[in-house]
């Protein structure tokens, strides 16, 4: 049996059971504080989202997600267990309750959040497919790519992606298929392809780890919308939002202008109304969530608002992938991007 | 009938051709023309792939650099070996804390100290050391590398191994010095001389239960910080799971053969069952059972973590096939040696252990340490499902920041250390096979 199949059938039959372990599984929060950590899904190693440094910590977009919920409910942003689960298990980790929290880049689709036992929450990165071609080529749009060969790797929705948008623009794009990134990789550095096609995050990350960056470069076109985020298990509403307000506090935090510097200052003497709610100094918002007062602040404190997070893993900060955030999705809506929060009062 | 010649010729020394490097190459490589051209052409080909490999691992290599990119700017075609030299801790220990690692360098050493007796010569109860190794030290690497609090049966466990490799070690060092084992060495170190054997006996279970006392009230206030399994990895997880796949396939597998051939029939039924269910199913599968579909099967709150799912699967797994390379070993064993135990009034277990394992195991030592090799390289899947094992460890080299893209030294890397494990597993065996001469000397 060819090894993807299996894996169907099992996800298949993990979703069937989902809804009795849901119910059975109580309140996630109290599991979470009776266990003394927090079980954060990431997958194997991805550039800027999840990855392990030589020290063998974790560090990423989406591990601060985990770091944020860990600090938010213990005040640490310490307490996660990182679970690395292959991408075809994700799912059904996160149903039998083996994690309490999926933050791996999982692209929020409609038959994943209705027909799953899942709820995807607030998408903390929006992606979208792209390409990358060689400056050399004199290609500077994904529109004058008729007849070339695009290097993608099979079983994931790029190549699906692909073939929508060349038989939709006319272009007759012939799809180089690859099993593994790095065969991938090496075949167009080796001129097998004109192009290579994912995901732009990912792409950004294979240009700086070719030996000469500058000689490539990403087409302007997104040929397909990928909002990832954070997911967690159905039927525990309470536990949804504590996830869902963590990610909306660091995004209201950047709007706000706390950062992870300036946050104790701002608690002691800020008299905006916003920044004092959000940090528990006024109202009592900790009080639907389940959590303690400076829930917020922890978060600040510890792990930083959204900007300063992006800044880090993903955008200009030093070992960061180096996508500029202006005029992406992921700015503020104030900027002109997505990341919008709820008022919080 | 006049004699010929007195004196016995001398014999002439063997023709140039047959001693001579150039005879032998003239004999062997170049005999014919068409035999000629295939040796240029074999020796091009070694002599470009070993320049090739020259040039990129040594020549052209970085040794030193603090990124992949320096590593380009000091030389684009040459491997980048300062990837490796960064993540050697992750490589070999995972996201163990770094300043704990002693207890995993002090856990094998402690596995080397226990075996190493079994190698040397003079050293007498070479079977009870090995079975102690077996059983107990266990609880010792167990402890030494999961730490946390001891519950009470860990205490006794975890002092017993403790007093055990001290015995051990202090038996093996008189054997080695005297020759003599340490119950015969206690009553003399006492001043007693003539001791009959049974208070030599009682003089040496005295001595082993104080020392058991005295291991146990220091350790009742000598406590490791519990380190998760999750923060287990590298080389060593898969040490710990191919290890105790090991050890354990052995004892499984003769359960399971013996269970095979027996004339009970749920016995035979049981085993056949067993064996084929899982020689049937690849082990990526069996592993993705224990881990993903078995903690839906249970009642909520039973939790088994899942490096211990694996390591059952595995253990499963390997003894399955050991069951059937023993069951191949029996079936060498003429019926006359069981008809032989029989007749000298040996029972079925008499029989089997004194007669016809012995036998049937030394016909196999190719087959089983091949089983071992094959599972080493096996527990690599266990990266399938998420455990940081050694394959795990370095693809993710080439997705940290730092050393972005690196992915072919760390596979590079990890066939040389594969290949050394295995190449000396296999010399092993060969040197067991000529030391119990089981080749058949025609």
């Amino acid at each position: 049996m060819k090894l993807s199949t299996l894996f169907t059938l099992v996800v298949a039959l993990a979703v069937m059971a989902a809804p009795i372990s849901a119910s059975a599984a109580g309140k996630t929060l109290d599991i979470v504080k009776k266990r003394g950590h927090l079980r954060c899904q990431v997958g194997t190693p991805s550039g800027g989202f999840y990855n392990l440094d030589a020290k063998g910590n974790w560090y990423g977009l989406d591990v601060a997600v985990c770091q944020a919920v860990a600090a938010a409910i213990f005040g640490d942003k310490n307490k996660v267990e990182f679970q690395s689960v292959s991408s075809q298990a994700r799912f059904t980790a996160l149903a039998n309750g083996e994690s309490d929290l999926l933050s791996r880049t999982a692209t929020w689709t409609m038959s994943r959040d209705t027909q799953l036992g899942l709820d995807f929450l607030t998408p903390n990165f929006y992606d979208g497919q792209g390409f990358t071609v060689l400056k050399s080529s004199g290609i500077t749009s994904a529109f004058q790519l008729k007849g070339a060969k695009v290097c993608v790797t099979t079983g994931t929705t790029s190549e699906l992606n692909l073939a929508d948008f060349s038989r939709a623009n006319n272009l007759n794009i012939t799809a180089v298929t690859f099993e593994d990134w790095n065969v991938r990789d090496d075949t167009y550095l080796k001129g097998g392809c004109d192009a290579v096609s994912i995901d732009k995050s990912s792409l950004a990350a294979n240009i700086i780890s070719f030996p000469k960056p500058d000689d490539h470069m990403i087409l302007p076109e997104t040929i397909s919308k990928e909002p990832l985020g954070p997911a967690v298990r159905q039927g525990d509403s309470q536990w949804a939002n504590i996830v869902r307000w963590s990610e909306f506090a660091m995004i209201n935090a950047e709007e706000l202008g706390v950062t992870s510097a300036n946050v104790d200052k701002m608690r002691a003497s800020s008299k905006n109304v916003d920044v004092r709610r959000m940090l528990g100094v006024e109202g009592n918002l900790n009080e639907g969530l389940g959590l303690s007062k400076d829930w917020a602040y922890n978060i600040i404190k510890q792990v930083g608002n959204y900007g300063e997070n992006y800044e880090k893993y993903i955008g200009s900060g030093k070992g960061a992938l180096g996508i500029d955030r202006k005029g992406t999705l992921n700015e503020l809506w104030t900027n002109g991007g997505l990341m919008y929060s709820p008022p919080m009062r | 009938m006049a004699i010929v010649k007195a004196v016995k010729t001398s014999a002439l020394p063997a023709p140039l051709s047959e001693t001579s490097v150039v005879g032998w190459m003239k004999k062997n490589l170049f005999n014919s023309v068409f035999n000629s051209l295939l040796t240029f052409v074999t020796l091009y080909i070694i002599f470009m792939v070993v320049k090739a490999v020259w040039v990129w691992g040594i020549a052209d290599a970085v040794w030193v650099a603090d990124n992949r990119r320096e590593c380009f700017s000091i030389n684009p075609d040459g491997a980048c070996w300062a990837g490796i030299f960064a993540w050697v801790d992750n490589i070999f220990y995972g996201r163990y804390p770094r300043e704990e690692l002693w207890r995993i360098n002090l856990g094998i050493f402690s596995l080397f100290i226990w075996l190493l007796p079994l190698w040397l010569p003079r050293v007498k109860a070479k079977i009870s050391i090995g079975l102690t190794a077996v059983f107990l030290y266990p609880f010792l690497a167990g402890y030494l590398f999961a730490g946390g609090d001891k519950g009470i049966f860990m205490q006794i466990m975890f002092t017993a191994a403790i007093v055990c490799l001290a015995a051990n070690t202090i038996h093996s060092i008189i054997g080695v010095l005297i020759g003599r084992s340490l119950p015969e060495f206690l009553p003399f170190l006492l001043g007693q001389k003539n001791v009959n054997e049974k208070n030599r006996r009682n003089i040496f279970l005295g001595v082993l239960a104080l020392g058991f006392i005295l291991v146990y009230v220091w350790q009742m206030n000598w406590n490791l910080e519990g380190v998760s399994w999750t923060k287990w990895g590298g080389l060593f997880l898969t040490f710990v799971v191919a290890g105790i796949g090991i050890a354990s396939a052995l004892p499984g597998g003769i359960i399971l053969a013996l269970g095979r051939r027996s004339e009970m029939p749920i016995a035979r039924a049981l085993s056949i069952s067993i064996i084929e269910l899982f020689r049937s199913v690849p082990l990526i599968t069996v592993l993705f059972m224990a881990t993903t579909m078995f903690p839906l099967f249970m009642p909520e709150g039973f939790v088994l973590n899942k490096l211990t799912q694996v390591i059952i699967a595995v253990c499963l797994f390997s003894a399955c096939y050991m069951a059937e390379t023993v069951r191949g070993g029996l079936q060498t064993i003429p019926r006359g040696q069981f008809e032989g135990g029989h007749t000298i009034g040996l029972g079925y277990w008499q029989t089997m252990g004194l007669i016809i394992m012995p036998q049937a195991l030394k016909n196999m030592i190719p087959n089983i340490v091949g089983n071992f090799i094959s599972l080493l390289k096996d527990t690599t899947l266990v990266s399938i499902i998420g455990l940081f094992d050694v394959l795990n460890m370095l693809r993710a080299i080439g997705k940290d920041r730092t050393w972005l893209g690196l992915h072919i030294e760390p596979l590079v890397f990890g066939a040389m250390m594969f290949f050394l494990i295995c190449f000396a597993m296999s010399k092993y065996s060969r040197h067991l096979e000529v030391k119990l001469s089981t080749g058949h000397k025609h």
